[in-house]
C-alpha cells in the first residue's frame, strides 16, 4: 500500500525590502503542508552597525541600499527622522517631490510582484507584458532622479535635484499609457481563470489573526483592516494630496494582488496630483547640519510592501548612537508560517509570494522524498506547478 | 573546443548573494523583452548543471557564500563568473560589514566585474558580451 | 493630548502621535495585553545598548489603530543578566523581534521556545559568543 512520506522541502528565496532573505523549510504529508518554518541569515549585511560607524549623511545611502525596490522609502524613513533630530524643515515643493519618486517606486514595485506570481504560476506572458510595461516607470524614475533604480534624491533640508517643466510634461504624459497599461492588469487579474484558481482561498488570514500576528501593508488591508501610514501618520506631502486606502476583505492571496493592483492606480492618481500642485519656491536646500541634536525619533512611512519603521537614536555628535531598522517584510514574512498550513506543496511559493517578499524566479527547492531515498532539486517555478495537470 | 559554444547561446545561472534587489532586478529586467538578451542567445539556466555563467549579486554575504560555493562546485566546466555590481566586486557600501565578505572573488573566482549600483541592465549585457570575447580570445 | 492612559499607565505625548511610558520588567507582559485591547499591533522591538548604564533599553513600539498614534513601552534589563519576560505568547507577532534581538544583542526572552543563535549572525561570530549589536562586540 502506498504510505506518505514526510517530505522536508527548504525553500530559498532571495528577499527584497528586507535586511534578510528567507529559507522555509516545509514539512509535508504527501501533498499536505504539516509545518513550516522560517530560517534567515542570507541577506543580512549588518546595516544597523554600519549605520552607528558612519556619519549621518553617509546612513542616507546605507538606509537605501536595505532594499533596491523601495529604496526611496528606507531613505525617507531615516531622513525625516533624521531632520526632525537636526531641527530642519524640508521646504513644501521638495516634499512633493520625495512624494512623486515614492509613489513612483510603489507603481514599478506592485507591478514587479504582479509580474512574478503570474511568472509562478505559469502565465510566462503576463510576466512579459507587466515586465515590459513597467520599463516606463523605471524611465520615469531615471527622469526624476537620474537612476532607474537607487533613487538617491533625498538630502537633509530637500532634495538633491528639481523637477523642471519638460520633466513634469514627460511625466504626466507617460502616466496616461501606464495608467491604461494597469488598467488592463487589473482587468486580467480580476477576470482571468488560472490566477483565480491558483490565487483565491488560498492563503486566507483572518482580521483577527491579521492583527495578532503583525502583518502590514497591502497584506493587513487585504484582511480588512485600513491601515496605511500615508493617512494615518502623514509625512512628506500625503496630508496635502487626496486619496483612497484600499482595502478588501477576502484576505486571500488574490484579495493581496488586488490591492496592489488598486494601489498602483491610486499611485498614478498622487503622482498626477503631486505634479499638477507642485508648489513654488525651492527644493534644493543650499546648506545642511552635519550634527544631530541629542534626542531620539520613531520614524514611520507606508513602503510598497507595507510599515517601515525607523528608531534613531542621537547623543549629539556626527555619527548616530543608534539606528533600528524593521522592515515590512520581516513582519510578513516571519510570522505567517501558519498560513501555509492545511495547504498542498504547489501553494506554498504562491502564497509566499502574494506576501511580497520579492524573489528569485530561479530559485531553487530540494524535495527529500524519505521513504524512497530520493533528493530532487526543483525550482520554486516547478514546486509552484506540481500537481498541475 | 567545448568553449566556442558558450559563445553563440550562453545560459545564466544568477545567485543572490546577499544583495539589496537593486542588481537583481536590473538582472532580471536584462532578461525581458525591452532589452532583448535572446539576441546574444543569452538565457537564464533552469539549474546549476546547465549554467555556463553564473551571475553573483551582493556583498557575499558569509551564509550565502557558503551556498554560492556549493553551487559553482556542481556547474560542470567550462564555467565562468561575472561579479554584478559594486557589492560583488568590492563590497560597495558594505565593504568590511560582519556578516559578509565584500567580494565575489574572496569566494569563487571571477572572470569578469560589472560596476555600477546598480549597473544599468545595458552594461550588464555588455558585460555578458565581454566575457564571451574574453572566451572567444581563449582568455 | 499631552497624556494618554491605557489602565493604570500614563503615557506621556513625545510628538505628533508619539506616546511614550517608561514601565518595570515585571510590568511588561500587563502593559501588552492592555494595548493589544486598544486594537493596536507590535511594530517592532528595538534594542538600544547602554554600556554606561550597565543596561540594555527595549523600546517595544505598538502602532494602535483605534487612537492612531504610536504607544512605545521602554523597558530596561542589565548587560549582565538581559533577561525579560516573552510576549509571544500574547502577541504571535513579536517572534521576530525577539528571535532578532536575542542574536544581535544577547537579550533573551525567557519563554520563547524558539530562541537561537544563528537567525540573523553568521557562524563565525556565534561560535564566539559574539552579539555584533553590543557596543563592545568589536565587529
Amino acid at each position: 500500500m502506498f504510505k506518505m512520506a514526510v517530505v522536508e522541502i527548504p525553500i530559498g528565496p532571495q528577499h527584497p525590502a528586507l535586511h534578510e532573505p528567507i529559507m522555509l523549510r516545509v514539512k509535508a504529508e504527501g501533498e499536505e503542508v504539516v509545518e513550516v518554518s522560517v530560517n534567515t541569515g542570507y541577506n543580512h549585511r549588518g546595516v544597523e552597525k554600519l549605520m552607528e560607524k558612519n556619519s549621518w549623511i553617509r546612513g542616507m545611502y546605507l538606509a537605501g541600499r536595505v532594499c533596491g525596490i523601495c529604496n526611496a522609502v528606507h531613505t525617507q524613513t531615516y531622513v525625516q527622522g533624521v531632520e526632525k533630530l537636526m531641527g530642519v524643515e524640508p521646504p513644501p515643493r521638495a516634499n512633493y517631490i520625495r512624494t512623486v519618486v515614492m509613489e513612483l517606486e510603489r507603481i514599478h514595485s506592485h507591478m514587479l510582484i504582479s509580474a512574478v506570481v503570474a511568472e509562478i504560476v505559469g502565465f510566462d506572458t503576463l510576466f512579459m507584458l507587466i515586465m515590459r510595461d513597467r520599463e516606463r516607470v523605471m524611465y520615469l524614475k531615471d527622469l526624476v532622479t537620474g537612476s532607474r533604480v537607487h533613487a538617491d534624491i533625498h538630502i537633509v533640508g530637500g532634495v538633491k535635484r528639481d523637477i523642471d517643466e519638460i520633466r513634469r510634461g514627460k511625466i504626466l504624459d507617460e502616466l496616461k499609457v501606464i495608467e491604461e497599461r494597469l488598467k488592463y492588469y487589473r482587468r486580467v487579474f480580476e477576470e482571468d481563470y488560472t490566477l483565480a484558481k491558483r490565487l483565491t482561498e488560498v492563503g486566507r488570514i483572518k482580521k483577527a489573526d491579521a492583527l495578532s500576528h503583525c502583518v502590514v501593508g497591502p497584506t493587513l488591508r487585504a484582511s480588512g483592516v485600513g491601515s496605511d501610514v500615508r493617512f494615518d501618520d502623514p509625512y512628506a506631502a500625503y496630508s496635502e494630496i487626496p486619496f483612497n486606502v484600499v482595502v478588501r476583505d477576502e484576505g486571500d492571496s488574490w484579495a493581496r494582488m488586488m490591492v496592489r493592483l488598486e494601489e498602483a492606480l491610486v499611485s498614478v492618481d498622487i503622482v498626477r496630483y503631486a505634479l499638477e500642485h507642485l508648489p513654488q519656491g525651492p527644493a534644493v536646500p543650499k546648506a545642511f547640519p552635519r550634527a544631530a541634536k541629542v534626542g531620539e525619533v520613531i520614524s514611520r512611512v507606508e513602503a510598497p510592501r507595507g510599515e517601515l519603521i525607523y528608531h534613531i537614536v542621537s547623543t549629539g555628535g556626527g555619527n548616530p548612537y543608534r539606528v533600528k531598522i524593521r522592515t515590512p517584510s520581516f513582519l510578513n514574512v516571519v510570522n505567517t508560517e501558519f498560513t501555509y498550513l492545511g495547504h498542498r506543496l504547489a501553494d506554498v511559493p504562491v502564497i509566499f509570494a502574494s506576501y511580497d517578499p520579492c524573489i528569485s524566479c530561479t530559485e531553487r527547492v530540494l524535495v527529500i522524498d524519505e521513504r524512497r531515498g530520493l533528493r530532487r532539486y526543483l525550482s520554486l517555478r516547478e514546486l509552484a506547478r506540481w500537481g498541475a495537470t | 573546443m567545448g568553449v566556442s559554444i558558450i559563445r553563440y547561446s550562453p545560459w545564466i545561472m544568477h545567485f543572490n548573494a546577499g544583495a539589496c534587489n537593486g542588481c537583481d532586478i536590473e538582472v532580471l529586467a536584462a532578461l525581458t523583452p525591452f532589452f532583448d538578451p535572446e539576441r546574444l542567445g543569452v538565457k537564464l539556466a533552469p539549474n546549476p548543471r546547465h549554467a555556463d555563467i553564473i551571475i553573483v549579486t551582493g556583498a557575499l554575504n558569509k551564509k550565502a557564500a557558503e551556498r554560492l560555493r556549493r553551487l559553482y562546485e556542481q556547474t560542470p566546466s567550462p564555467k565562468y563568473v561575472i561579479a554584478c555590481g559594486a557589492c560583488a566586486t568590492s563590497g560597495g557600501v558594505f565593504t568590511d560589514s560582519y556578516p559578509v565578505f565584500s567580494r565575489a572573488d574572496r569566494v569563487v573566482p571571477v572572470n569578469v566585474y560589472v560596476p555600477g549600483c546598480p549597473p544599468r541592465p545595458e552594461a550588464i549585457l555588455y558585460g555578458i558580451k565581454k566575457l564571451l570575447d574574453k572566451v572567444a580570445e581563449g582568455g | 493630548m499631552a497624556e494618554l492612559s491605557v489602565g493604570s499607565y500614563s503615557f506621556r505625548e513625545a510628538g505628533p502621535r508619539r506616546y511614550v511610558a517608561p514601565v518595570d520588567l515585571e510590568r511588561l507582559r500587563e502593559v501588552v495585553e492592555l494595548l493589544v485591547r486598544e486594537d493596536s499591533y507590535l511594530s517592532m522591538i528595538s534594542a538600544v545598548d547602554l554600556p554606561k548604564e550597565g543596561a540594555i533599553e527595549l523600546n517595544y513600539v505598538f502602532w494602535s489603530i483605534k487612537h492612531r498614534a504610536a504607544f512605545i513601552v521602554k523597558t530596561r534589563v542589565s548587560r549582565e543578566r538581559p533577561v525579560v519576560p516573552t510576549i509571544v505568547d500574547i502577541v504571535p507577532g513579536a517572534l521576530g523581534g525577539e528571535l532578532e534581538t536575542y542574536d544581535l544583542f544577547g537579550v533573551v526572552f525567557e519563554g520563547n521556545a524558539r530562541l537561537r543563535r544563528g537567525f540573523l549572525v553568521p557562524e563565525d561570530l556565534t561560535s564566539k559568543g559574539v552579539y555584533p549589536m553590543r557596543k563592545d562586540a568589536g565587529v
